[in-house]
C-alpha cells in the first residue's frame, strides 16, 4: 500500500488537450468561491460569467478540433480519456447548452432564494460530468462522469424550494437514478469480469483477440444488458423512461431544458462510447435490443404525448420520442460498429443531439416565460391566444414546434433526415418507417399547441407576457440557429461526419 | 437532358426559376414586416409580388423552347454538399403550365376575396404557399422537391386553421396529418432510392436526372420504392380511399385557400406521379397500372356519386374534384401520348374551372353566409350576370366541348381507350354524372323563385367581375384553341413514353385496333341494353 | 365560293357576340331583328354555296375548309374544319331558312318578355351550334355542335327558369342527352382507335374499303344509335322531349321539331357507310327502334289534350319514321322526310304558338274550338300542315312518308305494317287536334273566365304579351307572326317537289331531285330496292298510303265532329304508357337511395376509419397513461421488468443457462 504510494507515478498529462474540462472546472471553483465571498453580484452577472466560462470551454474545444483532425485521435491520462472528435463535438454541444440555459435561468432565478452562484456552478459541474461521459475511454471514468452529472441534476431538479413538485421530482429522480446507476455499475463489473479490463481500448483488443478470453460470454452479455439499462435510463428510453415525465414537469423549467439537452446529449454520447466503440464485438447481440428500445420509445413517446394537457409534460414525452429517433441512429451505427467505415450512424446521432439541444432549450425558454406569466402554470390553456398577446414569441415557439415536428427548412428536419438516411443506408427500413409514422403522431401534439396559440383567444385578464432580455436573446439565438442551420446545414454535417473517427 | 441544360443557359443568365421561388418569399417577409399602423400596405406588397411572379411565369412560357422535350432554364448549384444535394431547378412541358397556373391563380385569389380578419399574416402565408408550390413544380432534386412538397402543408394549415369556417381546426389538423403521413413513406422511399442509386452511380446524389439516367433499379426494388412515393401522391391527388381529408379541408378553408388547394396543390400529387412515378420508376408504374387505373375509375364514379348527394355547395365542388382528378390519374397510367397530354392539360383546366367555382361559392357565402344548397334558391332571377358566369364555369366543369374542361377529359379518354378500353368505358359514365350533380345543384341554387332571404342577393360587383374575367377568358380560350399549350406539352410526354417503352415491354399502340368478334356483339348488347 | 362555308356559322356567332355585348341596349324588338337578320344572312350564304356546288360535277361537290388545328396530339389530329357537301348544305338550307322564319315569328311572340334580348342571344347561339353540327368535317366538330345545341336547348327549355317545371325539364333534357353522348363519345374513341382519325372522310373511306372490321363498324353504329336516340328522342331516351315543351313555343318549333332533334338522323346518315359495313342486325335494330318509337309515340299522341304535347309526341313519332328510313337504307327518304317534316311541324308549332298567344297562354285544347273564325290565317296555315303530316297528297308529307314506307316494305313487311298503322294513327290524332282547336263549338268564352280567375294556373307567371283587358277574345296574331306561317305553309304544301317519284307520268327531269343531289354522300349506304316487289308495285303502296291517311281522317271526323263513335283515349296512352313515370320513379327512389348509400358509406366507413385511427391512438394512450401513476416504487417495478425482459432476451436468444 504505502510503497505503492511512494512508487506512484502520476501519468504524464497533456493539459492543453484537457483544457475545455479544466476551464469549466476552474470556472466552477472561481464562481463558487468568489460568489461565496463577495456580496451578491449585480443582476445577470452570474449568468454572464457562466456563459463566458462555457463559451471559453467551447472555443477551446473547437481549437482542439483541427488538432485532432490533423494529427489524429489519441488517448489521454493513461488512456482513460479519449481525445477525439466525438468528445470535442459533445463538449461543444454541452457548452452551447450551458450558455443558453444560463441565459434563460438568469431572469428566472431573479428574486428567488436561488439567485446566487450555486445553480450556475451546478450547471458547470453537470457539464463537466457530461463531457467526461462523452470522452471517457474507461468505463470507470465514464461512471464517474455519469455520477457527477446525475448528482448535479438531482440537486438542480429539486432546487426550487418553494415548489413541492420540484422537491418531489428531485427525490424521484434521485431514487430512480440511484437504482439505475446501480445496474450500470454492476454492468461494468460483469463486463470487467468477462474481459478483464474496464478500459475501452483494451476491452476491444481483448475481445478481438479471441472470443471472450475468460470463456464466459454470458457474463459479458449480462453486463451489456445492465449497461444498456443504465444508459437507457439516462436517455429516457422506454421502458426506462418512467421518471422523465414527472421529473421534467416538476423541475424548474430552465432545469428541464438543461436535462433535456445537456443530460440527453451526455447520455447518448456515453451510449455511443459503451456500445458502439467499446463493444462492437457483441453488436449483433445488443443491436436488436436497441432496435426494440427505439421502436417502443418512438411509439410510447409519441402516443402518450397526444393525451397530455400540460405543455411541459407534452415536451417531456416529445423528448422521449426524440430519444427514440436518436436510438434509430444508434441502431444504424451498430451495423457498422467497429469497422473501418462505420457508416453514417454515429454522425447522424451527434448531429441530432446538437440540433435537438438548441431546439429543446428554445422551446422550454418560451415555456419558461409563458408559465411565469401565468403563475408557473404551464397548462396548455396558458398558451391560448399567445399570438394575440405576443405574436413574435408565438412565432418563435411555432418555429421550434414545427422544427420538432420535422418540417423542412428547420434543423429538426435535417436531424430527422440524417437519422433516417443512416437507418436506410444500412437497410433498417422497418424502424425508419416506424420513426416517420410516429413523427406524424407526435406532430399532432405540436399542432395542438399551435392551435392554442394562434386560433383561440387569450383567457380573461391575461396580461401581456414579459420576455426578459437575456431569455429573449437566448430564444432569438435558438430561432436563428434553427432556421439558418436548417437551410445551410452543410458545414455542421461535415463536422458530424468527422466524428466517425474516434479514439480507442 | 444535358443538351437542354446547355441550351437553357443560353438565352438568359438571370436565374428566373430561383426568382420564381424567392420573390414570393421576399414578398411574404416584407408583408410580415409592415407596421400595424399601415394596414393598407400588405395587400399592395402581396399584389406586387404575385403579379411580378405572374409576369415572370408568363415570360417563362413565352421564351420556352417549343418542341424541346428536355428541361429548360436549368439552374444547378451545390447546396448540401456532404449529402450530395444540389439546388437543381428546371422546367419542361409537364411543369411549365403548372408553374404558369400557380402564377395566375395567386394574384386572382388574393384580389378575389379579402379575409375577414388579420389580413397581414393571411397574405404572408399565401405568399409562402406560392413559393412552396413553385418550388415543388420546379425542383429536379429529390431532396429539394420533398422539402417544398412538405413545406406547403404549413401555410395551408395556418390558412385553414386561422381563416377557415366553423370546423376549421379539425379540418386543418386532418389535412396536415393525413398528408404528412403520406410523405412519411415518401421520405423513406426517397432516401432509399438515393441509397440504392448511389451503389450504381458510385456516389451519392439526390439529383433526379442523374438518378433517372444513371441508376438501374431491380424490378422488385423499384416497385417498393415507387409505392413509397405513390402513397404520398395518392393522398395528395387524392385517390379513393385516401381522399376524405379533401372535402373537409376544402369546405373549411377560406375561399383563397380552396382555390389554391384545388387549383394547384392537388396537382402536386398528379405531377408527382408523372415526375417521380413514370419518369423515375417506369417499370414499376407500368407494372402497377391496373391498380391505378382501377382506383382512378373508382374515384371518378365514386366522387361523382358522392358529389350528387352533398348538401353543402362547397363540399359538392370538393367531391367533383375527386372525380376530375380521377380522370387525370386514368390518363397518366394509360401511357399514351393523348392520355398523358390530356392529363397534363386537364391539370391546368381543372385548376382554372374549379378555382373559379370556388370563387363563386365564396362570393355566395360572402353574400348569404351559408353554403347550404337548401338555403339558396332563385338566384338567377335576382342576379342574372352572376348566374351566367357560374353557368359558364359549370359547363366547363361538366366538360361541354368548346370550353376547357372538355379538352383534357376527351384527350384522356381517347388516349386511354387505346390501352385501357374497359376502364375508359366506365370512366366515360362519369361524364353523365358530372352533368347530373352540377345541373341539379344549379337548379336548386339558381332556378326557381327566390325566397325572402335570397331576393336581395346582390348582383356581381365590378371588382368580382374583373377577377372572374381571366378565368372565363381562359375557360373559353383553352377550349377553343389549346394548340399552343399542347404543342409545348407533347414533346416531354413523348419523351416520357419513350422512357417507359425502353424500360418495359410496353409499346404505345398505333390506332389501328379492330375490336374482337365477341367484343362487338357484347358491345352491341351492352350499348343497346333495353332496345 | 364554297370556301366561304365558314360564313354560315359566322353570322349567327356574330349575332351571339353582338347580343352578348349590346343585347340589353338594343332591347325589344331590335335585338330580335338583329338575330333574325343574322340567321337570314347565314341562309343567304348557304344559298350561294348551294348554287356553287350545283355548278360543279356531282363527284367533286365536297369542299373541306380548315380553320385551325383544334386538338393536335401525336397521331390524334383534329381540325376545326367544315365540310360543304350536298348533305351538309341541304341541312343548312332548311336549318337556316326555317330557323330564320322562326326567329321572325319569335320577335312577335316574345314581345314584351323581360328577357327578350337574352332569348335571341340563346337562339343565335343555337343556330351557330346547329350549323357546326351539320357542317362538321369530323365527328368532334359535329360533337361540338351536338353539345352546343344540347346546351342551348337546356338554356331555352329552362328559359322561364323561375318556373320549377321548366327548370326540371331543362335539366332532364340535358342529362338524358348526356346518356346518348356517352354513346357518341365511345363511338369516337372506337373510331379513333380503329382508323386513327375522326374525320368522316377517313372513317367512311375505311368502311367502304372494308378496312373497318364489321365488328368495329357495328359497335360504332350502335353507339351512335344510342346518341341518336338521345338527341332525336327515340326509345328508350325520348322522355325529355315532351317535357321540353316547357320552353317558349318558338323554341319548340325550332329546336324540338325542325332542327336539333333531327341531328341524330343526320349523324347516322353522315356515317351511312359504317352502318352499311356493319352486321345486318345493326340496321335492322335501327329500323325497329324507329318504327316502334313511331307507333309508341303516336298512341300517346292520341290522348293528349295539351296542344303542344300532341305536336311533341307527333314529332317523336315522325322522327321514328326517319329512323325507320335510315334503318332500311332509305337515307334520301330520311332526309326528304326530315326536310318536309321541318317545314310542316315548324308550321304547326308556330301555329300552336299563335293560338296560345291568341288564347292568352292557354294550351288546353279542351278550352279551344272554332278558332278558325277568329284567327283565319293561323287556322288556314295550320290546316295545310295537318294535311301534310297526315300524308294527304299532294302535300309534302305524303311524298316523303310514301318513300319511307316503300323502303320499309322492301326491307320487311312487318316494318311496313307497323308503319301503316302509325300513319293511320297520325292522321287520326292530327285531325282530332285540328277539330278540337279550330272547329266544333267555341269553349273559350269559358276559358276567358278561367283566364280571369284570381290565381293563374300552377305557379306559372303569366307573360302578358299585351295589356290584359277584362273582355276576352282570341285574336289573330300580328303580321310578324303570321308571315312566317304563310311562308312555311307554302313550303309544307309543295315541299314534295324536292323528290317526286316517277309516278303519274311525272317527267324524270323533275323527279328524284333530292336523291340525285345527295347521291355522292349516300350512294354507298343507300339500299338498292330495284326489283323488289315493293318497287314494282309502287301504285299499290300509294293507294294503301292514301287510304290509310283518309281512313284516319274520316275516323277522327266521325269521332270528334259527328260524335258517332265515343272517343277512345285510354289513360294508359294519356300517361305515355307510364314509361316516363317509371323512369322518374327509378331515378327518384332506388337510384337516389343507392347514391345515398354510397355517400353514407363515404362518410361513415371510409372517413370513419380515418377518424377511428385518431380515436384509437387516444384510447390506447389513455390506457398506457394509467401506468404513469407517479409512485416511485411502481416506476422502479417497471424498470425492473425491463431489466428482466432484457436479460431474458439474451437467455432465450443465446441459449445461455
Amino acid at each position: 500500500m504505502l510503497q505503492q504510494i511512494d512508487t506512484f507515478v502520476g501519468p504524464e498529462v497533456n493539459w492543453f488537450a484537457l483544457s475545455p474540462m479544466l476551464t469549466l472546472l476552474g470556472g466552477t471553483l472561481v464562481l463558487m468561491l468568489a460568489g461565496a465571498l463577495t456580496p451578491p453580484w449585480p443582476k445577470g452577472l452570474y449568468a454572464f460569467a457562466t456563459a463566458t466560462i462555457a463559451g471559453a470551454a467551447g472555443v477551446l474545444a473547437m481549437v482542439q478540433w483541427d488538432d485532432i483532425t490533423d494529427d489524429g485521435t489519441r488517448t489521454l491520462v493513461a488512456g482513460v480519456i479519449a481525445y477525439d472528435t466525438l468528445s470535442m463535438f459533445m463538449t461543444i454541444t454541452i457548452c452551447i447548452g450551458v450558455i443558453l440555459v444560463a441565459m434563460l435561468s438568469d431572469e428566472y432565478l431573479r428574486g428567488t432564494p436561488n439567485d446566487g452562484p450555486e445553480i450556475y456552478a451546478l450547471y458547470l459541474v453537470a457539464a463537466i460530468g457530461g463531457i467526461v461521459m462523452a470522452s471517457a475511454n474507461d468505463l470507470i471514468v465514464l461512471f464517474l462522469g455519469l455520477e457527477t452529472l446525475s448528482l448535479a441534476m438531482y440537486v438542480l431538479a429539486s432546487s426550487n424550494r418553494r415548489s413541492g413538485e420540484s422537491a418531489e421530482s428531485g427525490i424521484k429522480y434521485f431514487v430512480l437514478g440511484g437504482f439505475s446507476s446501480a445496474f450500470f455499475l454492476y454492468g461494468i463489473a460483469l463486463v470487467y469480469g468477462a474481459t478483464g479490463t474496464t478500459n475501452i481500448s483494451e476491452m476491444v483488443t481483448a475481445l478481438q483477440g479471441g472470443v471472450d478470453p475468460f470463456g464466459n460470454e454470458s457474463l459479458a452479455l449480462a453486463g451489456i444488458g445492465l449497461l444498456i439499462v443504465g444508459l437507457g435510463f439516462k436517455v429516457a428510453a422506454v421502458p426506462f423512461h418512467v421518471w422523465a415525465p414527472d421529473v421534467y414537469q416538476g423541475a424548474p423549467t430552465p432545469i428541464t431544458a438543461f436535462m433535456a439537452s445537456v443530460g440527453k446529449a451526455a447520455a447518448f454520447a456515453a451510449m455511443l462510447r459503451v456500445l458502439v466503440i467499446a463493444l462492437p464485438f457483441y453488436r449483433d447481440d445488443w443491436r436488436p435490443i436497441v432496435w426494440v428500445l427505439a421502436l417502443v420509445t418512438l411509439v410510447v413517446g409519441s402516443v402518450l404525448a397526444v393525451v397530455q394537457n400540460n405543455v411541459k409534460r407534452m415536451l417531456a414525452y416529445s423528448s422521449i420520442s426524440h430519444a427514440g429517433f436518436i436510438l434509430v441512429g444508434v441502431e444504424a451505427a451498430a451495423h457498422g460498429a467497429g469497422e473501418a467505415d462505420p457508416g453514417p450512424g454515429m454522425a447522424s446521432v451527434v448531429l441530432y443531439l446538437i440540433l435537438y439541444s438548441v431546439l429543446v432549450i428554445g422551446s422550454f425558454a418560451v415555456v419558461t416565460v409563458v408559465a411565469r406569466n401565468s403563475g408557473g402554470d404551464s397548462g396548455i390553456d396558458s398558451f391560448k391566444g399567445l399570438a394575440r398577446r405576443r405574436p413574435v414569441l408565438a412565432l418563435a415557439f411555432t418555429v421550434f414546434l414545427l422544427a420538432q415536428a420535422g418540417v423542412p427548412f428547420t434543423t429538426g428536419f435535417i436531424a430527422k433526415f440524417g437519422v433516417i438516411q443512416a437507418a436506410v443506408e444500412v437497410d433498417s427500413y422497418a424502424i425508419a418507417v416506424v420513426a416517420m409514422v410516429t413523427a406524424v403522431i407526435a406532430a399532432f401534439l405540436y399542432l395542438r399547441i399551435m392551435v392554442a396559440m394562434w386560433t383561440s383567444d387569450p383567457a380573461e385578464g391575461a396580461e401581456p407576457v414579459a420576455v426578459p432580455f437575456s431569455t429573449g436573446v437566448a430564444i432569438a439565438a435558438a430561432v436563428a440557429f434553427t432556421i439558418v442551420v436548417g437551410i445551410i446545414p452543410g458545414w455542421l454535417i461535415d463536422a458530424a461526419d468527422q466524428v466517425t473517427q474516434y479514439a480507442r | 437532358m444535358l443538351a437542354a441544360e446547355a441550351g437553357a443557359t443560353g438565352p438568359i443568365a438571370f436565374p428566373i426559376l430561383t426568382a420564381l421561388i424567392l420573390v414570393p418569399v421576399v414578398g411574404a417577409l416584407l408583408v410580415a414586416l409592415t407596421p400595424k399602423s399601415r394596414p393598407e400596405i400588405p395587400k399592395v406588397i402581396a399584389m406586387m409580388s404575385t403579379v411580378g411572379t405572374l409576369a415572370m411565369s408568363i415570360w417563362l412560357m413565352a421564351s420556352f423552347e417549343t418542341g424541346e422535350s428536355g428541361f429548360q432554364f436549368v439552374s444547378k448549384h451545390t447546396w448540401i454538399e456532404p449529402w450530395g444535394i444540389s439546388w437543381h431547378l428546371g422546367v419542361d412541358g409537364i411543369s411549365l403550365f403548372l408553374v404558369v397556373l400557380s402564377g395566375v391563380l395567386f394574384p386572382l385569389a388574393i384580389a378575389g376575396i379579402d379575409p375577414h380578419h388579420d389580413e397581414k399574416p393571411y397574405l404572408a402565408w399565401l405568399l409562402l404557399l406560392q413559393a412552396g408550390v413553385m418550388g415543388s413544380f420546379l425542383s429536379l432534386d429529390l431532396f429539394v422537391f420533398f422539402i417544398f412538397f412538405e413545406i406547403v402543408l404549413v401555410p395551408m394549415y395556418f390558412l385553414i386553421a386561422g381563416w377557415g369556417y366553423e370546423n376549421r381546426v379539425y379540418a386543418a389538423t386532418k389535412f396536415f396529418l393525413f398528408t404528412m403521413l403520406g410523405s412519411a413513406f415518401m421520405l423513406v422511399g426517397l432516401i432509399a432510392t438515393v441509397a440504392i442509386a448511389s451503389r450504381d452511380l458510385g456516389y451519392t446524389t439526390f439529383d433526379l436526372v442523374e438518378i433517372a439516367e444513371g441508376a438501374e433499379f431491380a424490378a422488385s426494388t423499384g416497385r417498393w420504392l415507387f409505392f413509397a412515393f405513390a402513397i404520398a401522391f395518392a393522398v395528395k391527388v387524392p385517390l379513393v380511399p385516401v381522399h376524405t381529408w379533401l372535402p373537409d379541408a376544402h369546405t373549411q378553408a377560406p375561399t383563397a385557400g380552396s382555390v389554391v388547394l384545388a387549383g394547384v396543390m392537388l396537382k402536386l400529387g398528379t405531377y408527382g406521379l408523372l415526375r417521380f412515378g413514370l419518369y423515375l420508376f417506369p417499370e414499376a408504374s407500368f407494372w402497377s397500372r391496373p391498380l391505378w387505373l382501377t382506383l382512378a375509375v373508382i374515384g371518378i364514379i365514386y366522387g361523382a356519386i358522392a358529389a350528387t348527394m352533398q348538401t353543402d355547395l362547397k363540399r359538392l365542388v370538393a367531391y367533383s374534384s375527386v372525380a376530375h382528378m380521377g380522370f387525370i390519374v386514368l390518363g397518366t397510367f394509360a401511357f399514351t401520348t393523348q392520355s398523358l397530354s390530356g392529363s397534363v392539360i386537364q391539370m391546368i383546366n381543372h385548376g382554372v374551372s374549379t378555382g373559379a367555382l370556388f370563387l363563386f361559392v365564396g362570393m355566395i357565402y360572402e353574400r348569404r353566409h351559408t353554403r347550404s344548397i337548401a338555403e339558396l334558391n332563385g338566384i338567377q332571377k335576382v342576379a342574372p350576370i352572376f348566374a351566367a358566369g357560374f353557368m359558364v364555369v359549370m359547363l366547363s366543369s361538366i366538360g361541354v366541348p368548346g370550353l376547357n374542361g372538355f379538352v383534357g377529359e376527351f384527350l384522356i379518354l381517347t388516349g386511354s381507350f387505346l390501352t385501357a378500353r374497359w376502364w375508359t368505358v366506365v370512366a366515360t359514365v362519369g361524364v353523365i354524372l358530372a352533368a347530373l350533380y352540377l345541373l341539379w345543384a344549379y337548379q336548386r341554387v339558381f332556378h326557381g323563385e327566390p325566397d325572402e332571404e335570397n331576393e336581395n342577393f346582390p348582383e356581381l360587383k365590378l371588382k368580382e367581375g374583373l377577377v372572374l374575367l381571366p378565368f372565363l377568358g381562359l375557360i373559353v380560350f383553352m377550349g377553343v384553341y389549346p394548340k399552343p399549350v399542347l404543342d409545348r406539352i407533347e414533346p416531354s410526354i413523348s419523351a416520357l413514353i419513350t422512357r417507359v417503352e425502353e424500360n418495359t415491354d410496353f409499346v404505345e399502340p398505333a390506332p389501328t385496333i379492330q375490336i374482337g368478334e365477341h367484343d362487338s356483339t357484347d358491345d352491341g348488347a351492352d350499348m343497346e341494353g333495353d332496345e | 365560293m364554297a370556301d366561304l362555308v365558314w360564313l354560315i356559322p359566322a353570322f349567327p356567332l356574330a349575332g351571339f357576340l353582338l347580343l352578348l355585348v349590346f343585347g340589353r341596349r338594343l332591347g325589344d324588338p331590335n335585338a330580335g331583328y338583329l338575330a333574325t337578320a343574322m340567321v337570314f344572312g347565314s341562309f343567304a350564304s348557304t344559298v350561294l354555296i348551294f348554287f356553287d356546288l350545283l355548278s360543279k360535277p356531282a363527284e367533286d361537290r365536297d369542299t373541306v375548309v380548315t380553320l385551325f388545328s383544334w386538338l393536335p396530339v401525336g397521331t390524334f389530329q383534329v381540325d376545326m374544319a367544315f365540310l360543304a357537301d350536298p348533305l351538309s348544305i341541304a341541312m343548312c338550307l332548311f336549318v337556316t331558312g326555317i330557323g330564320g322564319l322562326i326567329h321572325l315569328f319569335a320577335v312577335g311572340y316574345m314581345h314584351g318578355d323581360a328577357k327578350f334580348s337574352k332569348f335571341f342571344l340563346y337562339l343565335n347561339l343555337f343556330v351557330f351550334s346547329m350549323t357546326l353540327l351539320v357542317l362538321g368535317e369530323n365527328l368532334l366538330v359535329t360533337f361540338l355542335g351536338w353539345e352546343g345545341v344540347g346546351t342551348c336547348s337546356y338554356l331555352l327549355i329552362a328559359f322561364w327558369h323561375s318556373r320549377e317545371s321548366a327548370a326540371t325539364a331543362g335539366k332532364k333534357a340535358f342529362v338524358t342527352n348526356r346518356v346518348g353522348d356517352w354513346g357518341v363519345m365511345l363511338a369516337m374513341f372506337l373510331a379513333f382507335s380503329a382508323v386513327g382519325s375522326l374525320s368522316y372522310s377517313v372513317i367512311n373511306e375505311s368502311a367502304e374499303t372494308g378496312e373497318l372490321a364489321a365488328s368495329t363498324a357495328s359497335a360504332i353504329a350502335m353507339l351512335l344509335l344510342l346518341g341518336a336516340a338521345g338527341k332525336s328522342a327515340q326509345l328508350p331516351l325520348y322522355i325529355w322531349l315532351p317535357d321540353a315543351m316547357e320552353g317558349p313555343t318558338p323554341v319548340s318549333a325550332l329546336i324540338h321539331a325542325a332542327t336539333m332533334v333531327t341531328g341524330g338522323v343526320f349523324l347516322l346518315t353522315r356515317i351511312n357507310p359504317v352502318i352499311a359495313a356493319s352486321y345486318d342486325w345493326v340496321p335492322t335494330t335501327i329500323a325497329w327502334v324507329g318504327v316502334i318509337t313511331a307507333l309508341f309515340a303516336a298512341t300517346i299522341a292520341l290522348a293528349q289534350n295539351d296542344i303542344k304535347k300532341v305536336l311533341a309526341y307527333s314529332t317523336v313519332s315522325q322522327i321514328g319514321y326517319m329512323m325507320l328510313a335510315v334503318g332500311t337504307g332509305g337515307y334520301v327518304a330520311a332526309i326528304f322526310h326530315m326536310i318536309t317534316h321541318a317545314a310542316f311541324k315548324a308550321l304547326m308549332f308556330l301555329g300552336a304558338g299563335s293560338v296560345i298567344h291568341g288564347m292568352h297562354e292557354e294550351q288546353d285544347m279542351r278550352k279551344m274550338g272554332a278558332l278558325r273564325t277568329v284567327m283565319p290565317i293561323t287556322a288556314g296555315t295550320f290546316i295545310v300542315g295537318w294535311l301534310a303530316i297526315a300524308g294527304v297528297p299532294p302535300f309534302s308529307g305524303f311524298w316523303s312518308k310514301d318513300e319511307i314506307l316503300l323502303f320499309a316494305l322492301a326491307d320487311s313487311p312487318a316494318l311496313y305494317v307497323v308503319g301503316i298503322i302509325t300513319a293511320i294513327l297520325t292522321a287520326f290524332y292530327m285531325t282530332r287536334q285540328v277539330i278540337m282547336v279550330f272547329f266544333g263549338e267555341a269553349k273559350w268564352t269559358s276559358a276567358a273566365n278561367e283566364a280571369e280567375a284570381p290565381e293563374p294556373a300552377e305557379g306559372e307567371e303569366p307573360i302578358e304579351t299585351h295589356d290584359a283587358h277584362g273582355e276576352f277574345k282570341p285574336h289573330e296574331s300580328p303580321p310578324v307572326m303570321w308571315i312566317p306561317l304563310v311562308v312555311l305553309a307554302v313550303l309544307a304544301a309543295f315541299g314534295g317537289v324536292l323528290n317526286l317519284p316517277k309516278l303519274f307520268g311525272i317527267p324524270s327531269g323533275v323527279s328524284y331531285e333530292l336523291e340525285h343531289w345527295l347521291e355522292p354522300v349516300i350512294e354507298f349506304g343507300e339500299a338498292d330496292i330495284t326489283g323488289t316487289w315493293a318497287y314494282d308495285n309502287k301504285y299499290i303502296l300509294v293507294a294503301i298510303a292514301v287510304a290509310a291517311a283518309l281512313s284516319g281522317l274520316a275516323l277522327a271526323w266521325l269521332v270528334y265532329t259527328k260524335k258517332r263513335i265515343k272517343p277512345w283515349e285510354p289513360t294508359l296512352f294519356a300517361n305515355g304508357w307510364y314509361y316516363d313515370a317509371a323512369v322518374s320513379w327509378f331515378m327518384g327512389t332506388p337510384g337516389r337511395e343507392g347514391f345515398q348509400v354510397v355517400t353514407d358509406f363515404d362518410a361513415k366507413v371510409v372517413d370513419g376509419a380515418v377518424n377511428g385511427v385518431g380515436v384509437a391512438v387516444k384510447e390506447a394512450a389513455t390506457e398506457v397513461r394509467k401506468g404513469q401513476t407517479g409512485y416511485v416504487r411502481q416506476y422502479a417495478g417497471v424498470i425492473g421488468i425491463g431489466v428482466v425482459l432484457l436479460l431474458g432476451w439474451f437467455v432465450v436468444i443465446r441459449g445461455i443457462l
